[in-house]
């Protein structure tokens, strides 16, 4: 399984990414740049869940727990004054450090357990983080919630540091999902995932692969907290630690194809933009919720293992009279990725 | 030492009937290793059913039961046929638990348009009885829920034990592949089993409506405590989630009544990440394998 | 378990799922207008407000919408404000504070609506209130009344309540307080929702009991999703304190009081922060144990205040129902709109410049009550003191405004 980083993966990284680029430039202020924010920012933390859930197999759903503690870091810190506007982001490798570290301990007791029950585990965890986020009133201000001091920007390019935040910590999530594909750990990653038992009687080192996973995708959900924390400006508890962020990262992995490097990407350019969208056209009724179920349902029925890898299954089978090598639909090479999904998101 | 005893008495009336959803939600787990996260939701629907039912005509919310019961059996059953029996693939147990969270959303619409979101209760006009025995204070609704989820649990122990029935469930709990070999039909087996689950649901809503104020949405807190019951318990045994459910009603409500209640529930947490620690696989779970 | 979901809670729905061709088609829409806020000073007045329009809280969410729009249509009817119709664009923020944030961007930057109004949920204000004071938008607001929301120091913020929402108790302490102290309660408990706008009421009227020499014999907080108040009610009635103070919302209002019912605890004098002075819903929850309840309130439909009969009978004559169903929220929301005719009447103008200075002096009557602020938009009056007296909400204290002297001890429960 080895992944050779093709012309056509690069040169849609390269698009992709240029494109994010300059609409800032191009395109201005205002709402685009706030969608793309918040668009950019879940296909971030889906791709750093990607890590866990997708290529280890682990569906980690207490992952908004790091989530929150970076968006805390970040609002303790910088209660005050943020010096100049742009400390907070400097600051973010430490905190993407720290988290990690602190994580590994949390991934070891959690992932002594397997899939199901480490799902619940982690439920556990995002439900300790919240409560200590309430009770511990003198360092998070409990109920009351953490302001975080404005940031001295101009009105005109407000969101421009935000944006280009959140379009870094995608770029360094999707570089690590690479890396992992085309590494070792990638090759022990998904002997886990097929058969953990059979991983360990091969000489896979399963505990130390699984915890870097852990640890790096923890580290990258906090930083990209950090950046929340800032944009929005404050930080309650229910907010930070909000069960439904871990569903989002999820379910936009699940939507997209887990364990593939653009799948997450995919499902959040889909899920965040159709969310606003309809919240602007629709208004309020309760029937939301229940078309919300009814897709998730279609999903989950007829495209089990997301929109990436049913494509690329297509292709493949189309192209079955050669050699039958890119069969393994569930872990997809780069180059028989479609290459539409950038120019349709554009 | 008198509101230590108070607590450990409201605590163990309340843990039993969190021991009757819980049984449902393990016995889901045994049958099918399916996490079913819509037990919350079918607890709420089970609620709301109850409520509809003394309010448009009057019935009795205990004897309401009878009704909800046998209805949600069948939601049950339905739900398994229609969305959880054509998931495939080397990941059905994610797949699954991702549906039963569609589904539980998906009730939560349906209830949310039906009802709106307003916090209600089934408010019979004994609800705020109670009597004093020994200085301790001992309410009738909650008294009569912990005796009726005896009963219910009793009546599932009697299924699985006494009846055909219960022995395919039971081989199929310990065996899938075997007892299919031994002519246990896996597909009608877990029909009835997430109908069963379902019932208990219903059952346990019905009594949960006049012990608390609820709204669609409560379904959030049921199945997060629920979750940490089966697990602690071990998934799959009901003798496990009953004691685990009686072990978090009285550790909450001690906790509550001698600390405070903001700690209430992160001590339970505590306590399972312990136990998790200790033994992965919960207090009476067994070893199967693929699923812990 | 907290599962907080959000303050009050809600907001399951902010990852709409949906087809994917729609959304690709939103993005794509998106990419054709950029643009800096520039409204314009003729054609309809176009107003932006986002709502929590689903999710647990929609209720309220909705009620304050019926609250925006009844104002519209009133003031359309009355010929508009200076002439202009009101145009509200209402958008529901699903309770989520990125959506409020989008939603705000959103009408200031792309809609261009002259005006913007508050959200709903006061979780809510503070990152709204900060995209407004961005664009240098008036902001007024009828829900966000915690701590957070002045102490961001916004100056173009006005909170539509008559006092900032911790200080919703303090009309209690001044009536107890100016009882004869050998008529006074000599111990007090406390039992306090742990969120921004409950706990600090209780916690406010307990400093001013203290102060006041008044014990205090029992003091727990509990966090939002307590659905069993039993626990916290059993240790209050071994505490057996003269008042109990509750800083609640509504449903655990209802749990204490029932806890206590059936605890067969009953002090001389109660006060709920929230919760006892819903006129349907309480006597819905807990029968006929209504009686001698205290709360405090701003607007309620027996109150006496100028406006609130025009108000009701308009609302009634739009949306139905019954004169005792309507909900604050809605009187407060509408209230916001009555502070613009003010100052468009006043002034002549109605422009964020405008408004912002106007309001910064002077008082203005609304169904509320005469409002004025300190800089940061903190309300200067207080709440009414009401009591449950022959099954229905009273004004009872100051006495200036109280239509019954309040009625102490309270009565036992009716069981």
């Amino acid at each position: 399984m080895k992944f050779a980083t093709t012309r056509a993966g690069l040169i849609r990284a390269g698009v992709f990414f240029l494109v994010l680029l300059v609409i800032p430039i191009v395109g201005g202020p205002g709402y685009l740049l706030n969608t793309l924010i918040f668009t950019i920012m879940y296909a971030a933390l889906s791709s750093s869940w990607n890590l866990i859930g997708g290529y280890a197999g682990y569906p980690s759903l207490g992952h908004v727990a790091f989530f929150g503690i970076g968006a805390y870091a970040t609002g303790i810190i910088f209660s005050d004054s943020v010096y100049g506007g742009y400390a907070p982001f400097f600051l973010l490798p430490v905190i993407g450090l720290g988290v990690a570290f602190m994580s590994i301990p949390i991934g070891w007791v959690s992932m002594r357990t397997r899939a199901d029950v480490f799902a619940i585990v982690t439920i556990t965890l995002l439900f300790i983080t919240q409560t200590l986020a309430f009770n511990l009133k003198n360092v998070t201000g409990g109920a009351q919630g953490k302001s975080v001091a404005p940031a001295p920007f101009d009105v005109g390019t407000y969101d421009w540091p935000f944006y280009y935040a959140m379009l870094i910590l995608l770029a360094i999530a999707m570089g690590i999902s690479l890396y992992f594909r085309r590494s070792k750990i990638g090759l022990s990653l998904a002997t886990v995932r097929a058969d953990e038992d059979k991983a360990h009687g091969v000489g896979v080192r399963v505990t130390a692969v699984k915890l870097i996973a852990f640890a790096v995708s923890a580290g990258l959900v906090a930083m990209v907290g950090g950046v929340w924390a800032y944009y929005v400006g404050f930080i309650y508890p229910q907010f930070a630690v909000d069960p439904l962020i871990t569903i989002g990262m999820v379910l936009m992995a699940f939507l997209g194809g887990r364990g593939t490097l653009w799948g997450p990407v995919l499902g959040a350019f889909i899920l965040v933009p159709a969310q606003e969208y309809f919240a602007q056209a629709f208004g309020a009724s309760e029937l939301y919720l229940i078309a919300y179920a009814a897709v998730f349902l279609v999903i989950m029925l007829f495209l089990p293992r997301g929109i990436l890898p049913s494509i690329t299954e297509r292709l493949a089978r189309r192209r079955a009279s050669a050699a039958g090598a890119a069969r393994d639909g569930a872990s997809p090479t780069p180059s028989a990725l479609p290459t539409s999904e950038v120019k349709v998101v554009r | 030492m008198h509101s230590l005893i108070q607590a450990i008495i409201l605590g163990i009336l309340t843990g039993g009937v969190y021991a009757l959803m819980a049984s449902g939600q393990t016995l889901i787990f045994g049958i099918m290793k399916v996490v079913n996260l819509a037990q919350g939701a079918l607890v709420v629907l089970g609620a709301y059913l109850t409520y509809t039912l003394f309010t448009q005509l009057g019935i009795d919310p205990f004897l309401s039961i009878l009704i909800t019961t046998p209805l949600l059996f069948l939601v049950g059953v339905g739900v398994q046929y229609v969305l959880l029996r054509p998931l495939h693939g080397d990941d059905v147990a994610q797949l699954s638990l991702l549906v039963t969270f569609a589904i539980a959303l998906g009730v939560e619409g349906v209830l949310s348009f039906a009802y709106g979101s307003t916090l209600t209760n089934v408010q019979p006009a004994y609800a705020n009885f109670s009597w004093t025995i020994l200085g301790y204070q001992v309410s009738l609704v909650r008294f009569v829920a912990f005796l009726l989820s005896l009963v219910m649990l009793g009546l599932l122990y009697l299924i699985l034990q006494r009846t055909k029935f219960g022995r395919s469930v039971r081989a199929t709990v310990q065996n899938p592949m075997s007892a299919q070999l031994l002519g246990v039909n896996a597909n009608r087996v877990s029909a009835l089993g997430f109908g069963l689950g379902a019932a208990t649901a219903a059952a346990a809503g019905s009594v949960f409506g006049m012990l608390n104020s609820f709204n669609p949405g409560s379904h959030y807190d049921l199945i997060s405590r629920l979750l940490t019951i089966v697990v602690l318990g071990g998934l799959g045994s009901i003798g496990g989630s009953v004691v685990a459910a009686l072990v978090m009603g009285v550790a909450s409500s001690v906790v509550s009544a001698l600390a405070s209640p903001i700690w209430s529930d992160f001590t339970f947490f505590i306590v399972l990440l312990l136990v998790l620690l200790i033994r992965p696989r919960g207090l009476f779970g067994a070893r199967t394998r693929g699923a812990l | 378990m907290q599962l907080h979901i959000h303050g009050p809670r809600s907001r399951r729905v902010r990852l709409l799922a949906s087809v994917s061709a729609l959304a690709l088609g939103a993005l794509t829409l998106a990419g054709c207008s950029a643009a800096s806020p520039t409204a314009s000073s003729s054609g309809p007045l176009k107003i932006g407000i986002s709502l929590s329009l689903t999710g647990d809280f929609s209720d309220s969410g909705k009620a304050a919408q019926r609250g925006y729009d009844l104002w519209a249509s009133v003031t359309n009817k009355a010929g508009g404000v200076l002439g202009r119709q009101v145009k509200l664009s209402i958008v529901d923020d699903a309770s989520s504070p990125d959506q409020v944030v989008t939603n705000y961007t959103n009408l200031i930057t792309q809609d261009k609506v002259d005006l913007v109004f508050g959200p709903y949920s006061s979780l809510l204000t503070v990152p709204a209130s900060r995209v407004a004071s961005r664009y240098h938008y008036a902001f007024i607001e009828p829900a966000g009344g915690g701590p957070s929301v002045f102490a961001q120091k916004l100056t173009n913020l006005f909170f539509v309540q008559p006092a900032p929402t911790t200080k919703g108790g303090d009309v209690f302490a001044n009536y107890i307080l100016s009882l004869p102290a050998n008529k006074r309660p000599k111990t007090a408990g406390y039992a306090k929702l742990d969120d921004p706008f409950s706990a600090p009421i209780a916690a406010s009227i307990q400093k001013r009991f203290e102060a006041a020499g008044i014990k205090t014999v029992y003091d727990q907080t509990y966090p939002a999703e307590t659905a069993d108040m039993t626990p916290i009610m059993s240790g209050m009635s071994a505490a057996n304190p003269d008042v109990v103070v509750g800083g609640s919302q509504e449903a655990d209002a209802f749990a204490q009081i029932k806890g206590m019912i059936q605890l067969k605890f009953n002090p001389k004098w109660l006060f709920e922060s929230n919760g006892a002075n819903s006129p349907g819903d309480f006597p819905a929850a807990v029968g006929a144990n209504t009686e001698g309840v205290f709360s405090s309130a701003d607007w309620y439909a027996d109150s006496t205040i100028a406006g609130s009969s025009k108000f009701i009978s308009d609302y009634v004559a739009k949306y139905g129902g019954d004169a005792q169903k309507i909900d604050p929220t809605s009187a407060e929301a509408y209230s916001a709109g009555m502070l613009l005719d003010q100052v468009a009447k006043k002034t002549g103008k109605i422009d964020n410049a405008t408004i912002i200075k106007t309001l910064h002096s002077g008082t203005w009557p609304t169904l509320v009550g005469n409002l004025s602020w300190d800089q940061y938009g903190a309300p200067k009056g207080a709440y009414l003191l009401i009591q449950w007296i022959n099954g229905k909400l009273t004004t009872v204290y100051p006495s200036a405004t109280a239509q019954h002297a309040p009625v102490a001890p309270k009565p036992h429960w009716a069981g």
